[in-house]
């Protein structure tokens, strides 16, 4: 079991992957899942508040960040988490997120990363639809968009294409894949 | 002036039962409200705040607690159980609160969820062969990309001697696609050896929520499985 920073922090260490800080020059700041953060360190003794910012500097240039909680332990939830997305109680849900949402106004930032699905969702669709609409009680300030952890990686991502000799390869892979599950494209003309 | 006669509230702490995950320490409350104080939700249930919860738990009012909303509205964040002086177990009870409830009146689609993942494999119900033509023909947009084209870019199922295996968040395939990419390439750049299972792929378990111990173990013991059959070395949820 490896979480998606351990993952990504050794492909940034070993060169597997390069990044590139031109590419996205905006305002950012990083949330904290309570998952990855707080509850990690209850149940685990330990946590990736640290990390979690670190590989968002690794795909923009630190001068753009801006803190949201110097005490990551004690950030505050998205408002969507413990399953709070799907449940029914959707002006609750958002009320609890006003606290997150005068934070992220307070960074002046125009980028938020959130390395959750829930989190995510909370700050894009929920908080920033809100914000969009001009509801009172949700200025965001600068707030642009949310990005997951893994896309902004795949957003700063210099890579080359494969060689004729891997793309040959795989081809056959995935070829044999097709004809053992069964699956048909159609054919491109 | 009549004297109010002041009840006594018996407490019979032997037959609490959310209490019982650790009654000694809801009696250690000293009802500082440093929980809620820090809660985001105090005030969002009238009448309820993480303090009042433990406070009526101590006193034998748990089934109020559990047909409450409370428990639901909470976000199990940790906050309270992080800072509590007392080293009470807020969040760890109020999960339990949630584990108290009737299945059927588990609120919002996280128990219908985790019972149609434990039939079908993923909490949405998605269908291994359209699941299976999805991961095709995104692998075909993928290496035919306008603007950062993946030439030899396919999604790999099942492949034996992964080194990686994935999760897949089911609300993806359903509704958001092209959000798998973003893994994918960086899959891609990395020239890795990674792996999806075609069946039992779910990454998001329901049952953490709704507070079902059981189908929770259910769904890690998959995920584990799938790895083993593939002999991955390292799973990766991106959660
Ligand atoms: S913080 Fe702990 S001791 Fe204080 S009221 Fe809450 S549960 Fe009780
Ligand atoms: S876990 Fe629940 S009760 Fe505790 S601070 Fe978070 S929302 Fe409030």
């Amino acid at each position: 079991m490896v979480s998606i920073f351990d993952l990504l922090k050794e492909y940034i260490d070993s060169g597997r992957i390069k990044l590139d800080k031109s590419k996205v020059q905006h305002t950012y700041t990083v949330h904290d899942p309570c998952n990855y953060v707080r509850k990690s360190q209850i149940s685990f003794g330990d946590n990736y508040g640290e990390l979690s910012r670190w590989v968002a500097k690794q795909c923009i240039d630190e001068s753009l960040y801006r803190e949201m909680c110097e005490d990551y332990m004690n950030n505050l939830c998205c408002g969507a988490g413990g399953g709070a997305w799907a449940m029914p109680y959707d002006e609750e849900r958002l009320t609890y997120g006003k606290m997150k949402v005068d934070q992220i106004r307070d960074t002046g930032a125009e980028i938020v990363i959130a390395p959750c699905h829930n989190c995510r969702d909370q700050v894009m669709k929920g908080l920033g639809d809100e914000f969009k609409k001009g509801r009172e009680g949700f200025d965001m300030g600068n707030y642009k968009e949310t990005l997951y952890t893994w896309e902004l990686v795949s957003m700063a991502l210099d890579f080359e294409p494969w060689s004729e000799a891997e793309i040959e390869a795989a081809h056959a892979e995935r070829d044999a894949q097709f004809e053992r599950d069964g699956v048909e494209l159609e054919e491109e003309e | 002036m009549a004297e109010e006669a002041v009840k006594e509230i018996k407490v019979d702490r032997k037959h609490r039962k959310i209490g019982n995950i650790a009654p000694e320490l809801a009696d250690r409350c000293y009802t500082c409200g440093t929980c809620a104080g820090g809660c985001p939700a105090t005030g969002l249930v009238p009448g309820w705040d993480p303090r009042k919860a433990i406070r009526a738990i101590v006193f034998g009012m748990e089934q109020e607690v559990i047909d409450s909303k409370w428990p639901w509205v909470c976000t199990l964040c940790g906050r309270c159980q992080y800072q509590c002086p007392m080293g009470i177990t807020l969040m760890r009870t109020f999960r339990a609160c949630r584990s108290a409830r009737e299945r059927d009146k588990v609120p919002g689609p996280i128990h219908k969820g985790t019972m149609m993942n434990l039939e079908r494999g993923n909490n949405l119900g998605i269908p291994k062969d359209d699941f299976l033509f999805l991961l095709a023909e995104l692998g075909v947009e993928m290496e035919n990309d306008e603007e950062q084209p993946c030439p030899g870019f396919y999604v790999p199922v099942d492949k034996e001697g992964a080194n990686v295996i994935v999760t897949i968040n089911s609300k993806e395939p359903f509704g958001e696609p092209d959000d798998m990419k973003f893994w994918w390439k960086i899959f891609y750049a990395a020239k890795e050896n990674w792996t999806v299972s075609s069946e039992n792929w779910e990454g998001v378990n329901w049952g953490l929520f709704s507070g079902d111990d059981a189908s929770m173990k259910v769904q890690v013991a998959r995920v584990i499985e799938n790895a083993r059959k593939v002999k991955a070395k390292t799973i990766l949820y991106p959660e």
